[in-house]
This record gives structure tokens, sequence and C-alpha cells, in this order.
């Protein structure tokens, strides 16, 4: 059974790269509720970085997977509240903030490591919990990988059909578009736009810190300095190349989680790279991928655009 | 209002945004059971009361001078280049490799600034693709020059593991250049001479916006794209022209880390000069004789940083959580400037913040 490596090989390219997918596919679906509402939040990667430590160091605490996870969405939300006070209250440059929030983030996650764990490295001593789909997961090669996930993957994917109705068919959603394309006519059409920008902030400070959780509680299982390693500045990439739209989203979450996994994947077949080589990849691909796909996007048209009323 | 208390306004923004956050931040440190009081006055007492801690700081004012003057070009310009950071190690990596290849075959001086320069052009090179995809495709170069950076952290460390890592040593670096063959001192000082190359770019921004006319289209655009483009300005140009600069001057901060202080280039290091960069250019409201004194105010926290965790056990971190609380405290000082004195709203956006995103801009640059 000589071709018996290429089953393990795809077998581990799926299951690493769904796991991979999994934070930035969250944090990109709640950034486009964001950027569809005019925020761009460059503070997702200090939210994430906050949601990881949060959910890392609860779960370490009490034990519990799901309290870590909760606490992490929970950070965010608090973290998301800070982004829409000063961007949407207090009119406070977009960039900046997120900026601010990023440092913060990096700054006070490897702070409080060193001081509350020592900066060891503190495996966490339960797994999250796989939810095993009878049958299906004894399908040879994809059935392990697809339908032996822990249970918050199959959120992840549950939440793209939710964001893609929420933000296409609901009023909410329409809400959400309007004060992201116009503004000023949303709110003479009696759009609260404050209102509606600070919810869809809070999904996004949600998104990132249950991505950042994930990542942290349910796939590595431990927390390092800047274990985020720029995912959450991959997300807005992805929520640019995606167009905002959750099933392009999930698609280029994907395509890039598996391109991810090719740095374990590959040693698998016998090939012999250096995985900072395999690691340049995925972002070249990036790259490439907008140039096609996102090149003249249309942006909504008021992102990154303080509301004020009276003042066009 | 007179117009002393409005010039003045600005200033003290900025200052209440540093005391802001030492305060909270030393509160913080109080909370987490550490000696602030005597953590800062360790600060002072090392850090501006020795030679020792002048020096240091006056060495590691250089890079971010650097970096601040590239930021400078970049953000008054209305160009996001947050992709400093890549751009630093690409230009420090050439530097780290241009420096020992060259070494021997030229005299030392001739070598350095060929080294400098590669720095330079390896930053610049690396800001030409975002600048690239910005004026041909249209695409926001926020996101391309975070996925640059990406790039660059993968690519510099799979180079000096690979092809071009020192074969004589164990550890993945560049040739380690010996002492001698390192930047000089200034006269009289143990601090190598990139301070001076750090000092004479942020002169050379004030005096490009100052008084010249790329200067002055440059601001232009950063006021107002649209006015630019009726003026009959070539903005895809101007744009590229900023972030290349802007790069030039990264790398140029890379290669002065590397051929001043650390004498190679080291596989996963990155002082994140970037987000520094950022906050410190805010703080100076854009201007760019004022980055001179929040330059060496922000190497004087990080030379703190290092003091405090050597001997007060507090994690390097800390200058980190400085760094971002005084961006929220400066940023709801702006907020609460523009508040108090509606009439001055206008001019309080041109020196708070570079303007509209380029979003609104490229597709019109279409």
């Amino acid at each position: 059974m000589t071709d018996l490596p290429v089953a393990d090989f795809l077998s581990a390219l799926l299951g690493s790269g769904l796991l991979l997918a999994v934070p930035l596919l969250l944090a990109a679906l709640g950034e486009a509720f964001a950027e569809r509402a005019g925020l761009l939040n460059l503070g997702i990667e200090g939210m994430m970085l906050g949601g990881a430590f949060a959910g890392f160091a609860v779960a370490l605490e009490t034990g519990r997977i799901a309290a870590g996870v909760a606490a992490g969405a929970a950070l965010g939300v608090a973290l998301g509240s800070g982004f829409g006070l000063l961007t949407i209250w207090l009119r406070v440059d977009q960039v900046l903030t997120g900026l601010a929030i990023t440092i913060l983030g990096s700054g006070l996650t490897g702070f409080l490591y060193r001081d509350l764990y020592g900066g060891q490295n503190r495996p966490l001593p339960t797994t999250a919990a796989r939810l095993d789909l009878p049958v299906l997961t004894d399908v040879p090669v994809v059935g392990r990988a697809l339908f032996g996930q822990p249970l918050l993957v199959y959120l992840a994917w549950a939440a793209v059909p939710i964001a893609a109705l929420v933000l296409g068919r609901t009023r909410f959603g329409l809400a959400v578009r309007a004060v992201g394309e116009a503004p000023f006519a949303a709110d003479a059409a009696g759009i609260g736009v404050a209102q509606t920008r600070f919810a869809a902030i809070l999904i996004g400070g949600a998104a990132a810190g249950l991505g950042g959780a994930f990542l942290a509680v349910v796939d590595v299982r431990t927390f390092t300095d800047n274990m985020t390693l720029g995912q959450g500045f991959l997300a807005l990439a992805l929520t640019m190349l995606g167009r905002w739209r959750p099933w392009r989203i999930l698609a280029g979450a994907l395509l890039f989680g598996m391109l991810r996994s090719l740095e374990t994947g590959l040693p698998i077949l016998g090939m012999d790279v250096r995985p900072e080589f395999v690691g340049m990849l995925p972002y070249l691909g990036l790259l490439a991928a907008l140039v096609v796909l996102a090149r003249r996007a249309a942006m909504p048209a008021a992102l990154g655009v303080p509301y004020e009323r009276g003042r066009r | 209002m007179s117009g002393a208390a409005a010039r003045l306004a600005p200033v003290l923004s900025s200052l209440a945004a540093i005391a802001g956050a030492l305060l909270v931040g030393g509160l913080f440190l109080e909370a987490r059971g550490k000696d602030a009081v005597g953590g800062y006055r360790l600060m002072v007492e090392r850090g501006l009361g020795s030679s020792f801690g002048l020096t240091e700081i006056a060495i590691k004012a250089a890079p971010l001078l650097l970096v601040g003057a590239g930021l400078l070009i970049a953000l008054k310009a209305g160009v996001w280049n947050i992709g400093v950071d890549g751009q630093f190690l690409i230009g420090a990596l050439a530097a780290g490799v241009v420096a020992p290849g060259l070494s021997g075959t030229l005299p030392n001086a001739a070598v350095l600034l060929l080294a400098a320069l590669g720095g330079a052009v390896g930053g610049l090179a690396w800001a030409t693709i975002p600048a690239l995809l910005r004026v041909r495709f249209g695409l926001n170069e926020i996101i391309t020059t975070l996925v640059m950076t990406s790039v660059a952290i993968n690519l510099s460390a799979w180079l000096v593991k690979g092809p071009l890592k020192d074969p004589d040593v164990v550890p993945p670096q560049t040739r380690l250049l010996a002492k001698a063959e390192r930047v000089p001192d200034i006269p009289g000082t143990e601090v190598h001479a990139g301070l001076i190359a750090g000092l004479v770019a942020v002169a050379g921004v004030a005096v490009l916006f100052g008084a010249t006319v790329p200067g002055f289209r440059l601001w232009v655009l950063g006021q107002n794209p649209r006015a630019a483009r009726h003026a009959g300005m070539d903005v895809g140009r101007l744009t590229a022209g900023a972030l290349l600069a802007s790069g030039a001057l990264a790398g140029l901060a890379g290669a002065n880390d590397v051929l001043g202080v650390r004498g190679l280039f080291q596989a996963n290091w990155n002082p994140g000069y970037g987000l520094a960069g950022f906050a410190l250019v805010y703080l100076a409201r854009l201007r760019p004789l004022v980055v001179i004194p929040v330059a060496f105010f922000f190497s004087f926290l990080l030379l703190g940083g290092d003091l405090m965790s050597r001997a007060r056990d507090v994690p390097t971190q800390f200058v980190e959580v400085l760094e971002g609380l005084m961006l929220v405290f400066f940023a709801v000082a702006v907020a609460l400037e523009r508040g108090r004195w509606p009439h001055r709203r206008r001019s309080a956006a041109v020196e708070g913040s570079p303007g509209p995103l380029p979003a609104q801009a490229s597709g019109e640059a279409a």
C-alpha cells in the first residue's frame, strides 16, 4: 500500500485545516457585520488575543471548556463596546482606536500571562468534547476530519448561514447595510445610526473574542505570547476578499486553513520543506486572490467615516 | 479663545494622554502587587540620572526616529502604511547580508553606507507591492501592508534559516559583524551614528512638508484626495511615493539596528516598531519636529521597561500597555478638544488624523 500516505495526508490536511479555519471564519464573519455598518476594526487582533487569554485563564481555573469559551466571547463584547464608545460616540478615528486596542491586547495578555502563570507553557487539563457523528465518521479519508470535530466547529459552520440570513434578510441586516452605505439617508428614514453600528461592533467583538478563545481553548489548548500571529489582521483581509458576504468568507477561510495546514501536512508526504517557506505561501496566495477577486471591490460607502447628524 | 490657548490645546492633550497612561498603568501595576512608584522612580533615576541611561535612550531613539519619519510621510499624505514591521525586517535582513558580504572588499565606511542603502532598498521594495496593488488595482493598503508583514516574517525567517544563514555557527543568523565593522560612535559619546540619520530623516520630513512643492502636494492629498485630483495632481504617483518613502525609512531603521546595535540578523527577531511608531507619531500630532522629543520619550519608556523587568519583576509588555493606554487617552483627549472648541473642529481633525480612509479615494482613483 504505497499510496497510503496520500490518504493520511489528505485526512491531516482536512482535519487541521478545518480547525485552523475556525478562528478566522468567526472573526471575519463578525468583521463583516462591523464593516457593513461602516466600522473598520483594526482591533480584531487585540480582541482575539484578549479572547484567547480570557478563555485560557477561565478554562484553566474552572476546568470547564465552555466557561472559557464564554469568557472569551464576553471579553470580546467588552472590547467591542470600548471600540464603539470611542469611534461612534466620541467619533475618534477608527484606525487609531483599532491599533490602540491591538497594542493593549498584546501588552496586557503578555503581561498577565507572565505575571499570573510565569510565562510557562501551561496546557489545559481538559479537552473539548468532540461530537462524533455516527456512521459519517466512518467514511474513509474525510469522515473523521469532517464529522469528528469539536462542537464549536459545527457552531462556527452554522454561523455562516445565520450571518447570511441576518445580513441579507432581516430588518436588522438591512439597517446594518444602510448605516454603512448611506448613514444620512438611514437616519432620515428613522434608523438609529449609532445604535445599529454599536450592535454591529458588539457582534464583531464577540465573534473575534470567540475566535481567539477557540484558538487557545479548543485548538491549541494553551496560551502563548501573541499566539494569534496576525490572524486578526488576516480576518480583515478575508472579509475584504469575501466582499462582506458570509458564504464567500467561509470559502476564503477554508482555503486559507487548508493552505496553512500544508505546514504539517507536507512532511507526511515525505516532502522536506521548511515550515517558514510553506508558511509564506498562504499569504502570497491571499494577495493574488485579492487582486483577482477583490480589486476595485465596492466597499461600504461610509466605511471608516464617523457619523454626525447634520454634518455632511 | 485666544490664539495662544488654541496653540497650547494640542500639546496639553498629548501631555494629558501621557500622564493618564502613566497613572492608570501605575494603578494597574499596584493592583498586580508591584511597586509602581518604585518602578517609575527607577526609570527616572537609572534612565535619566546615569550616563548609561542617557546613552541607551539615545541609541534606542534612532530606529524610532527613522520609523516615525516614514510614518509621518505616509500618514500626512493619508496613506495608511500599517506594514512597517515587514519593511523593517526585510531592510534589516538586507543590511545583515550586504555588510558581511562586502566587508574587506571596500573601506568600512563604504561597506556600511552600501549596507544601509541595501536596507532602505529592501524596505522600499517591500512597500512597492502594496503601492502597486493600491494604484493599479485599487486594493486598500491597510490590508495589503498587513499581509505583506506576515509574508516578511516568514520569508526572512526562511531565508536566514536556509539560504542566507551563516554556515559557521549553529543558530540561524547572518554573520556577526565585529565591533570595528559596525556603525562608529558619534565622537565623544558611546552612541552610534544612526541617531544622526534618524534626526536628519525627521528634519528632512519637516523641510519636505514645510518648504517644498512635493510636500505640499502630499499634504493636499492627505487633506482631500478629491481636491488633489481636481488640481491636476497625479494622485497615484503621490500615493505610491508616500508609501515607498515610508517603506525605505522603515528599512533603514532595520539596517540601523543590525549595523549599529546587534551586528547580525536573527530568525524570529521582530521588535515591532510599527505599532509603537503609530502611537508616537499620533501623540506628536503628525508634526515632524514634535516627533523628535516624543521619540526620545518612547525610547525612555523602552529602556524603563527593560530596567523594571530586570529589577522589579515587571514583564516588559508593560511598555506596550502604556503605549496602548496613551493612544486611548489621546483619542479621548482629541475628542474632548473638538467638543470644547467647536470652531476649531476643522483644524483639530487636521492635526489629529490623516484624513479619510483610502477606501473612499480608491474608487475614484480607478
